[in-house]
This record gives C-alpha cells, structure tokens and sequence, in this order.
C-alpha cells in the first residue's frame, strides 16, 4: 500500500487538475455533442470515462487538499516543538541558577552557625569580649570542656544519620 | 447511474476522514537541570571517643544543612516538572 501511495506522490499535481477537467468536457461532450453521428457511437463510453475522471479528479483534488493542510499542521508543530524545546531550555537555565542561589543562602547560614558554635570551643575568644558577653561565653565554654557527650548519645545520633538498609523494590 | 455517481462521490469525499494520521512531529524529553540529577549525601556521623557537645551539635547543624539542600532538590524536581508540564501542554 505505502508503494502505491508513494508511486500515487510521484505523479505531479496538474495531472489530477487535467484528469478533472478533461472529465467535465468528456461528460459535457456526451451531451451535448451527442448529436453529431461520429461522437454518437462513443456517447456511452464518454459519459462512463467522463464520470469516473471527475470523481478521480474530484478525490485527488481532495487529498491535495487535505496533504496541503496537513504539511501545515505539521510545519505549524514542528515551530512550536521547538519553541517549547528552547523555552524548556531557557526555564532549566533559570531554575538552575535559583537553585545555584538558595544552596548557596543554605550554605552561608549553616557556615554561620558553625562558626558561632565554634566560638565556644577555644578560649581564645574570651581575649576579643568584654562585658556581661564575656561571661556568658565563659560560662557556656566552662560547661563544654567540663561535659563531654556520653559515647551512648553519640552512637544513637550516628546510628539515626545511617541511612536504613532494608530490601529496596 | 446518478445514484452511483452520488454514492461514489460521497465515498470518495469522506475518504480522507476515513484515515488517523500521526504527527511526525514529538516534543523532546526535555533534559532535567543537572544539578537536580545529584544524589543527596548521606548525613554526616561523629567520629572520636571524648566528644564535645559543640562537636555534636555542629554535627546536627551540618546536617540540618544537608537536609535543605536535599529539600531544595525535591523543590527544584517539583519546579522542574510543573514548569516543563506547562510548557509542553502548551505545543498542541
């Protein structure tokens, strides 16, 4: 079928045009040329050839038709296809660096609280805080050098950072 | 023979309808942004024997950290998909 169909394409469009119009004059020669003795004999032939080269005509006219609107379909798809792919590229790009920017916001907040947490750690803090401040840091540094985490509390919290092992589906 | 003629007509009109074509045309899977590809870090465990609380709780700070930015992927996926949906409903 598709063989048909791709011998039917070679064929050029004008073909269709003639086969219709030469149709409509075979039909209009039947009748009213039917007088005339010579085109008499052939009268039957020529309305049976007439009319079945209009409707080929008249098909044909059809899918030229249809073809023509469909390429336009499919050139009209093809434009938005790729639309959509740069847009769709665009929108990654923008969603990449808003992601690149609230990492980045993360990671500075979980950096500052480190650093915070770590003025806890090292007396050498005590040396730049005067005040009401210093005491309140040295009493916080007192309690950590005195309290050291139970190894207990420790392996619980490595144990709930530890992803579970269970069968995966 | 009219009623041939208007038969065969009719046929040959309602022909094309007769036929589902399929576009030969398909919108690409469209590439997800790399960043998002990434697998999440496993949370991060405390090493030593004599711990200091501000060890632990660094170590629950760091991982409260990789905690957002694991949610932040979630966040980008669901982004991503809503954005990407949009877009592709939109080619018709």
């Amino acid at each position: 079928m598709s063989q048909l169909i791709w011998m039917i394409d070679l064929i050029p469009n004008w073909f269709w045009t003639l086969v219709l119009w030469a149709g409509i004059a075979a039909l209009a020669a039947s009748y009213v040329l039917g007088k005339i003795s010579f085109v008499a004999q052939y009268r039957i032939p020529l309305r049976i050839g007439g009319v079945l080269a209009v409707i080929v005509g008249v098909y044909f006219f059809g899918v030229i038709a249809n073809e023509e609107k469909w390429q336009a379909r499919v050139e009209e798809l093809q434009r938005q296809v790729r639309e959509a792919e740069v847009e769709g590229e665009t929108a990654n790009e923008r969603l990449g660096q808003a992601l690149e920017d609230k990492k980045t916001v993360i990671v500075e907040k979980g950096k500052e609280i480190v650093k915070y947490v770590d003025r806890f750690k090292d007396r050498e803090v005590l040396k730049t805080v005067e005040g009401p401040e210093r005491v309140k840091i040295e009493k916080v540094i007192e309690y950590v050098e005195k309290c050291p985490v139970p190894k207990e509390l420790v392996d619980a919290h490595n144990q709930a950072a530890v992803p579970p092992t269970g069968d995966k589906k | 023979m009219k009623i041939i003629i208007v038969c065969l007509s009719a046929l040959m009109l309602s022909g094309c309808a007769m036929f589902t074509k399929y576009l030969p045309a398909k919108p690409k899977f469209p590439e997800p942004v790399k960043e998002l590809t990434e697998p999440c870090p496993h949370l991060e465990t405390i090493k030593g024997d004599q711990i200091a609380i501000t060890d632990l709780l660094k170590a629950v700070v760091n991982n409260y950290n990789l905690y957002y930015q694991c949610s932040l992927k979630n966040e980008g996926w669901n982004e991503w998909y809503k954005k990407q949906k949009e877009i592709y409903d939109k080619v018709k």
